[in-house]
């Protein structure tokens, strides 16, 4: 079989993505999804709702970044700004060869997102529609302050709709350009990898969903603690 | 008798177009001031029949009958407020109120109209009355902001 670029040779099926990683991945789609369907119709005892439960996926993917399978940790594909730069000018002209994992452009794509989702969370945390809505710890600031909160909440969104839409670019591109079918992997965990871009995937040690579960539920009960407040 | 209708129509056309003139008069930071205290009372009165709703605080029929009706004579107080005078103030009133003023008209008759609906209901202590008309109300509030409010 031959790999895309000009680069032929074999190639293998590696496993990449472990399974937690997938499922945050998608559920947070649909959550995203309608977190923005839901803020623009207004429908905010659900947007709330499934505001907290994107808030707990976050925070549960920030433990895995540390706690997580190899290509889950932040330390594994969070790459310098050299290394970034590099990269973007090999993807560019088509020969990058395909990462194991995240590449490096795509790991500072997720930093950024995950930021971004924290942001919007958090402030989300702290906004008010000055109709009937506010959010959980809303009382805990003044009125003007609250005020100040929702619209960064709003700007936020709209940063937030950018790097989304670039995230799903960055990925069309490697689909339709590179032939790199990036969305199957995120579905499957496995990646068609020439194989010296597959050598470095017997090193990748995954970690138990067992212990993803149990890191959900830290996540989970932290924004339960801190959305209802019982002490 | 005709003479009479007339004169009663002219008056009030007189009387409508003074008020109108007096307004126009008063210091922009004074209308901007007595429009956002409308809203900031219509938020008072809005609030707690909103928690009674959801649950939050027990249902008392009385002060939903009391704050619907309220609420139904606030909707009305904001709207001469929006002069285009007011617009050199900093406020977070969006400039198509002044440009597209019938639309802007459209948003603020809705809620007149919603809580002309919940008034009724809840004045006659009609509790489902008062869940089923609700929700129009609060709409109404968030479309026109939608619109019309800088985010």
């Amino acid at each position: 079989m031959i790999e895309s670029g000009a680069s032929p040779g074999s190639s293998t099926l590696v496993k990449v993505w472990d399974a937690p990683v997938r499922v945050f991945h998608w559920l947070l789609v649909a959550l995203v999804t309608f977190m923005f369907v839901s803020g623009k119709l207004s429908w905010m005892t659900w947007h709330m709702r499934c505001g907290y439960a994107v808030l707990s996926l976050v925070a549960f993917r920030v433990l895995w970044g540390f706690a997580g399978s190899t290509t889950a940790r932040f330390a594994s594909f969070v790459a310098g700004p050299a290394a970034a730069l590099r990269f973007a000018r090999q993807l560019l002209s088509k020969s990058a060869a395909p990462s194991l994992g995240h590449n490096p452009l795509g790991g500072w794509m997720v930093l950024l997102l995950l930021a971004a989702l924290l942001m919007q969370a958090g402030t989300g945390l702290f906004s008010n529609d000055d109709v009937l809505s506010e959010g959980p710890l809303a009382a805990l600031v003044r009125k003007e302050t609250s005020d100040r909160i929702s619209t960064v909440h709003y700007w936020n969104s709209n940063l937030l709709l950018l790097l989304l839409a670039l995230h799903v670019a960055a990925v069309g591109y490697h689909w339709l350009v590179k032939k790199e079918n990036l969305i199957g992997a995120m579905f499957t965990g496995v990646k068609r990898l020439p194989a010296h871009a597959a050598a470095g995937g017997t090193a990748t040690r995954f970690a138990s969903s067992w212990r993803a579960l149990a890191l959900l539920g830290v996540a989970a009960l932290a924004v339960y603690l801190i959305v209802n407040r019982p002490f | 008798m005709r003479t009479k209708t007339w004169a009663a129509a002219l008056t009030v056309a007189l009387g409508a177009g003074a008020a109108q003139q007096a307004l126009a008069q008063v210091k922009p930071e004074v209308l901007v001031k007595q429009r956002q205290s409308v809203m900031v009372l219509q938020a008072k009165y809005l609030g707690p029949i909103g928690a009674m709703l959801k649950g939050n605080i027990p249902y008392n029929a009385d002060v939903v009958s009391r704050n619907a009706t309220y609420l139904e004579t606030l909707a009305q107080m904001p709207w001469d407020g929006f002069q285009p005078s007011t617009q050199s103030e900093k406020t977070k009133a969006k400039p198509e109120i002044y440009k597209d003023t019938a639309k802007f008209q459209a948003a603020y008759e809705k809620l007149e109209e919603e809580t002309a609906k919940l008034g009724k209901v809840a004045r006659a202590k009609d509790e489902a009355g008062v869940r089923a008309t609700f929700g129009g109300v609060a709409k109404a509030c968030t479309g026109c902001h939608d619109q019309f409010r800088e985010k």
